[in-house]
């Protein structure tokens, strides 16, 4: 049974992170550092979908890692190509 | 693999589930459908390392503001869709027909700010020609268009459906199916917005 | 057979195995003119013989596809077909204006047959798989719109389900997509660009619609697994094949003139294609395994996951394995793509029209269910030669197609067509020996329909869940 509190807990954690993101953006930061800690917090926002919105919590096995499993493939790479592009 | 579990047979306690809810022919397609966004981003980020200068520049040239208002609409939309679903496990179909009007007014909401930046672009005469990050920009942003509109639709007719009296808290298979593609589109925007948008 | 109208299937399939002979056939001549270029000349030039080749492989599959859709439509509708006499006009006009292609391929030049069919009104002619007189291409469209009144017509009167709708939308595609064969425009790079709309909406679009329909037919029929699964899975299938199908034609658009965007499009959504394929691999050995019964015809299953297997293998990988933008580069056009397509074209489409007409065939010719024993064995020999050969055919051709690449445009000197095609000699001969063991295949699996006709049916042994119960 889907619990609505904890959906508004999620939306509201989900909004705020976006806010922080754009903030960085508007700020103007660049430079590896802030780039990666931006792409954290979106694969902790995909996350949270995954676990909350789409319910996956609470299984058990292969489709419980599912989203966990894309976000850290798609992080990785996008992590190591910027890294790549900073020559670090 | 089984392609008749619903979530209804499953065991109540939530420990105990094996399969997400909704059909999993469709969750499948999702993880299909993730596969190819995974190659896009990719292509996109080791494109962008043999580029950095010419990405960052155009990057600068993109509206943050409607960027912003457009996650903030599709979090709203996936939030309507986890009402609706909550509201149909507990029998209350009235209740869902709202929440899923609710997330396809956001998601149509979503297309006309997302269509402002198109007709922004067209106006300043950017194709898919001018530049590999525009190619970029353009391709990613109109491929996931085209699957809010997808979405949408998905919804429009479950609310139709449900307003039918189609779906109980017995059964309602159709629509958890319909809220996972919904917050597929929603995860695949998630980390769309900061890749093309902020990460410079 | 539970409609008197789904006989009419039955010529359809003749004439398509009776054509896929002279394409064997043509191929064995062409594969050796491979290595002995004058052979046969000037009666037969390589030219006409791959154009012979080619146009036969794509009639008789299409014959094929019309018999499974006349044999398939009336069970899933429920009902007789609307006109079986029009289905059977259809045929004749069919194979005869077929047949007087082919003939003029072969006895008049080809500039002389585009003379004598007023070709220079409409002018389609001259290019590859689309070599057919315009008179001709306007007998396929003919034909096409019988076809799919007929079919249309009985099916939206009937009881609609996922399998016939799908079959319906493949057909409806691929007669729409053959009308881009008229538009013939002077830019070169325009021509190109919508001759693709053809030939790639074909195969790798419209086409994987009727495969995915057939099949969903066949294990449904011999199964006995719930339609509603099976139909769960069709959807997923087609849909992903669209998806990545339809801008997948990109990978055509490389180095014909087009934008610059169409390598990444061509690379990023073609080397998704093989995930329909894939899909449809696990959906029919799934469905196997999880029969309710054991169908007495058990070639008619091998075909079906043979088609599985060897249409992920052949158009999957094989086509994955050159469909990225940076390898095509090298390989375009050479002897990896003529594997790829040997392989593709059996492993899904031939293969698809034999499970079809392993499934009909006894019943249209009088059994119950099956074939006699002795006659499926002589049909699955006929299965295992075919596909082997077909595997090392490809095989040879990637091994060809790799020597090719590095001689002729990555090594330090490269070296002139001609020159590395003769290096090439030995995998030629390879493939042409292999060719060889085809024909045999080929024959053994027309031989099953004459072996063991007297004998009884191939009974049923009960499904495992049954004998556990």
């Amino acid at each position: 049974m889907t619990n609505t509190r904890s959906a508004w807990i999620v939306y509201l954690l989900l909004s705020g992170l976006t806010l922080f993101t754009w903030g960085v953006a508007r700020a103007g930061y660049s430079g590896l550092g802030v780039t990666l800690l931006v792409l954290g917090v979106a694969l902790l926002k995909g996350q949270m979908i995954g676990d909350w919105f789409m319910s996956l919590r609470g299984l058990r096995g292969f489709w419980r890692w599912v989203i966990v499993l894309w976000l850290l493939l798609v992080g990785g790479l996008i992590t190591a190509a910027f890294m790549i592009a900073t020559g670090g | 693999m089984d392609m008749h579990i619903k979530t209804t047979e499953q065991p109540t306690r939530p420990a105990q589930r094996r399969y997400p809810p909704g059909d999993l022919a469709l969750w499948i397609f999702i993880l299909a459908e993730l596969s190819v966004f995974a190659v896009f981003f990719s292509a996109y980020a080791f494109t962008r390392a043999q580029h950095v200068e010419l990405f960052s520049t155009y990057q600068a040239t993109l509206d943050c503001n409607s960027a912003l208002a457009n996650t903030l609409v599709l979090i709203t939309a996936s939030f309507f869709v986890v009402r609706a679903v909550a509201a149909i496990q507990r029998d209350r179909s009235a209740e869902t027909v709202r929440w899923l009007w609710l997330a396809v007014l956001m998601a149509g909401l979503f297309l006309l700010i997302k269509g402002h930046e198109y007709a922004h672009h067209l106006a300043a005469g950017v194709t898919l020609s001018t530049n590999t990050f525009y190619m970029f920009y353009l391709s990613l942003t109109f491929f996931h268009f085209m699957h809010v509109i997808l979405g949408m639709l998905v919804l429009l007719v479950l609310a139709v459906r449900t307003r039918r009296g189609h779906y109980s808290a017995a059964e309602h298979t159709d629509i958890e199916s319909g809220a996972s593609y919904w917050h597929m589109v929603d995860l695949v925007w998630i980390v769309l917005f900061p890749l093309v948008y902020v990460m410079r | 057979m539970q409609y008197q109208s789904q006989r009419v299937a039955k010529p359809y399939f003749i004439a398509a195995i009776g054509l896929f002979v002279g394409q064997i056939l043509f191929g064995l001549v062409m594969g050796l003119q491979y290595v002995m270029g004058d052979f046969l000349f000037p009666a037969i030039p390589f030219n006409v013989a791959r154009m012979v080749h080619t146009n036969l492989l794509i009639v008789w599959l299409l014959f094929g596809f019309m018999g499974a859709a006349y044999y398939l439509v009336p069970e899933e509708a429920e009902r007789e077909l609307v006109s079986p006499k029009l289905a059977l006009a259809m045929f004749w006009i069919f194979l005869v204006a077929g047949a007087l292609t082919i003939l003029g391929y072969l006895f008049v030049p080809y500039s002389s047959l585009a003379d004598m069919t007023g070709n220079s009104i409409l002018p389609t002619m001259g290019r590859e798989f689309l070599e057919q007189p315009t008179i001709t291409k306007l007998g396929i469209v003919v034909v096409a719109l019988a076809f799919l009144f007929n079919i249309g017509a009985t099916i939206l009167s009937g009881r609609k389900t996922a399998v016939s709708l799908v079959l319906l939308i493949g057909l409806a595609g691929l007669a729409v997509m053959f009308l881009f064969s008229f538009y013939n425009p002077d830019n070169l790079v325009k021509d190109k660009f919508y001759w693709w709309w053809v030939v790639h909406l074909w195969v790798e679009g419209v086409w994987e619609l009727i495969l995915g329909s057939i099949l969903a037919f066949v294990l449904i029929k011999t199964t006995g697994v719930d339609r509603e699964v099976i139909e769960k899975w069709l959807y997923v299938i087609i849909a992903m094949t669209l998806i990545t199908g339809i801008i997948g034609t990109g990978h055509h658009y490389y180095w014909i003139g087009t934008p610059a965007y169409w390598k990444w499009w061509g690379s990023i959504f073609s080397a998704m294609e093989p995930i329909p394929f894939f899909m449809m691999t696990v959906f029919a050995f799934n469905m196997v395994n999880r029969r309710r019964r054991n169908h007495p015809n058990k070639a008619a299953v091998l075909w079906a996951l043979g088609t599985g297997v060897m249409a992920f293998l052949g158009a999957g990988v094989w086509g994955f394995l050159h469909t990225l933008a940076p390898v095509n580069y090298y390989t375009h056009g050479t002897q990896i793509t003529a594997a790829h397509g040997h392989m593709a074209f059996y492993g899904a489409y031939v293969m698809i029209v034999l499970t079809m007409i392993s499934y009909a065939m006894p019943m249209l010719r009088g059994r119950e269910a099956a074939n006699s024993n002795r006659s499926q064995v002589v049909e699955m020999w006929g299965f295992w030669l075919m596909t082997v050969s077909i595997v090392f055919i490809t095989l040879f051709l990637t091994a060809a197609g790799i020597l090719q690449v590095y001689l002729q445009r990555m090594s330090e000197n490269p070296l002139p067509f001609m020159v590395v095609q003769d290096k090439l000699a030995l995998f030629y001969w390879l493939r042409e020996i292999t060719g060889v063991v085809f024909l045999i295949g080929l024959v053994v699996y027309i031989a099953s329909f004459f072996v063991g006709s007297r004998e009884p049916e191939a009974s049923v042994s009960p499904a495992p869940a049954e004998a556990g119960a």
